[in-house]
């Protein structure tokens, strides 16, 4: 019994299990982060969003049931392969991006001990990985044969290499802070209160690390091609920019790794800079339960000022998206190092 | 530089303004929203005053009734209708039957064993109402409303559903009304035809 444990059988059947895991995870994600974003999105312009009254088999209550039927119909829907697609690329483009967003969540930290892979380059790998979705959204824009998909892609592709700088610069400074690369050493060094009642997370350390949040999370906002940096997508533009001709699961694939994207992207943000698992007071519910509660309630936090954002900002033009990139917020995130390097050396 | 400082702090403060309208529309859930949840809320009906007297003439055909009990089976609707969306069928009873008699006090003569109004056909333009000597096939609303409440509401999942049955007499009733001894079934004009046929064989 020990050989079996000991040899590589054991590690494939674990690692399968966390791999469903993050796939039911995913999958979640998606089903709630549809509907709150449905009904986000009908409070802030004044409707009802899903709903469901009256006999019959409606959406449920309060429409709790519409992403289910949603997926319902994704799964039943004919699958379409354009005729003058690239058959190979079209078919394997979804699936490209699809696991550039679940092997990111490989190394996300829930929790003290819920982690799959507990790497000690954990950000480093997670920027690195959550990139390479961009091949996909390249491939499928070329592999649909379509002007409109081509455009996204090519968008998307500007976009997230252009973003992922300030992003990146912005942990750099972080990672100034903490000296480390791993998730978790990165959360352990927050622990801790600052003049006793603030928590120590690396967001209120100092004014640089500060101003690195809100690099962060503007480039991360971008990452996601999410509204106001939609261009890729842009629906009164493009239609609907890089997945323009799919349909039915594959492009419920698309639809699930925007949502995984978004959870991953405020999953390094919470990590990063807002103390990961750890309670905001001190000392207080800080198990391994409470831990994966405020890690999550943290994340829901950044997902809906997301949303908020997407339901308030007008898109911003291919010439107005460089230059939030290039001319702001990469001069910012290159200042926030220097100025992160001086404080420490003045008062670290 | 100036511009561009100055540029950062007007960007950040138009995005607090923008989030702070959406935030405060979020937070008044259900005050300020015009969504109605149809079947059971409705809007109001507004009064309708279109700016003449119009008790003569319905401006508003919601729907096309028609009073069973008024019906004397003189099939001028159905000849009226330009689309022949109305479809009666009678039957003589034997003399003496008493049918009863209309609100008119005119002395029904002919049961009305069928009388279909085909709503997805009709087409609403009240010729029908005209030549009805009894005033019992009307459109509901307008000047009408207090002889029927006026429905418009009248969507259907089965196109069948569309065609309403005002008959109400049952095949019993029919069988009892004309088992009666009688002449005959058959209409005089039908049977003039069958011996117009006969002769030119």
């Amino acid at each position: 019994m020990n050989g079996l444990f000991d040899s590589g059988f054991m590690l494939i059947v674990l690692l399968s299990i966390a791999g469903l895991a993050i796939f039911g995870l995913m999958a979640v994600i998606a089903l709630v982060g549809v509907y709150i974003e449905r009904k986000v999105s009908a409070f802030m312009q004044d409707r009802v969003g899903p709903m469901g009254q009256g006999a019959g088999l409606h959406a449920g209550k309060w429409g709790l049931l519409q992403t289910v039927a949603d997926t319902v119909k994704l799964l039943m829907k004919e699958d379409i392969i354009p005729k003058a697609a690239d058959r190979k690329l079209f078919i394997i483009a979804p699936y490209i991006i699809f696991i550039a967003a679940f092997i990111a969540m490989a190394a996300l930290p829930f929790n003290q001990v819920l982690i799959a892979i507990n790497l000690n380059i954990g950000v480093f790998y997670i920027l690195a990985v959550s990139s390479l979705g961009v091949i996909g959204l390249i491939l499928a824009g070329w592999a649909s044969d379509n002007k409109w998909s081509l455009y996204g892609g090519m968008r998307s592709a500007a976009q997230i290499i252009s973003y992922e700088i300030p992003a990146a610069l912005s942990i750099v400074s972080v990672i100034m802070i903490t000296g480390t690369l791993s998730m978790q050493g990165i959360i352990q060094s927050q622990s801790g209160t600052i003049l006793g009642f603030i928590p120590n997370w690396i967001i209120f350390n100092n004014p640089f690390s500060f101003i690195a949040f809100f690099v962060f999370f503007i480039a991360g906002v971008a990452e996601t091609n999410r509204t106001p940096f939609d261009i890729p997508e842009a629906e009164s533009e493009l239609v609907a920019g890089f997945h323009t001709e799919y349909s039915g699961m594959r492009w419920a694939f698309f639809f699930l790794s925007e949502y995984a994207n978004m959870f991953i992207v405020s999953g390094i943000a919470v990590t990063v800079f807002l103390g990961g698992w750890l309670s905001p007071i001190s000392g207080l519910m800080d198990s391994a339960g409470w831990g994966l509660f405020w890690f999550l309630s943290k994340i829901a936090v950044l997902i809906f000022i997301m949303m908020w954002f997407r339901w308030t900002f007008p898109r911003l033009r291919v010439d107005q998206l460089m230059n939030v990139s290039w001319k702001y917020l990469l001069p910012i995130a290159l200042f926030n190092i220097f100025g992160v390097g001086l404080w420490m050396l003045l008062l670290g | 530089m100036r511009n561009y400082l100055y540029g950062i702090v007007e960007t950040l403060q138009t995005m607090f303004t923008g989030l702070g309208i959406t935030w405060k529309h979020m937070v008044r859930i259900r005050k300020g929203n015009v969504t109605l949840q149809y079947p059971e809320e409705k809007w109001p009906r507004p009064e309708r005053n279109i700016g003449f007297d119009f008790s003569n003439y319905n401006v508003i055909r919601a729907r096309l009734h028609q009073n069973i009990d008024d019906c004397i089976g003189c099939l001028k609707c159905a000849r009226a209708c330009p689309v022949d969306c109305i479809t009666i069928e009678t039957v003589k009873v034997p003399k003496g039957t008493d049918l009863g008699t209309t609100s008119n006090d005119t002395k029904k003569r002919l049961l009305v064993k069928r009388f279909d109004i085909d709503m997805s056909e009709c087409m609403f333009c009240n010729l029908c109402t005209y030549p009805c000597p009894e005033s019992c096939i009307f459109m509901t609303g307008g000047p009408n409303s207090e002889k029927h409440v006026l429905d418009y509401e009248f969507s259907e999942y089965d196109r069948d559903n569309l065609i309403y049955k005002f008959a109400t007499v049952t095949p019993e009733e029919i069988e009892r009304l004309t088992t009666q001894p009688q002449v005959d079934l058959v209409p005089a004009e039908d049977q003039n035809k069958t011996n117009g046929d006969a002769i030119n064989g």
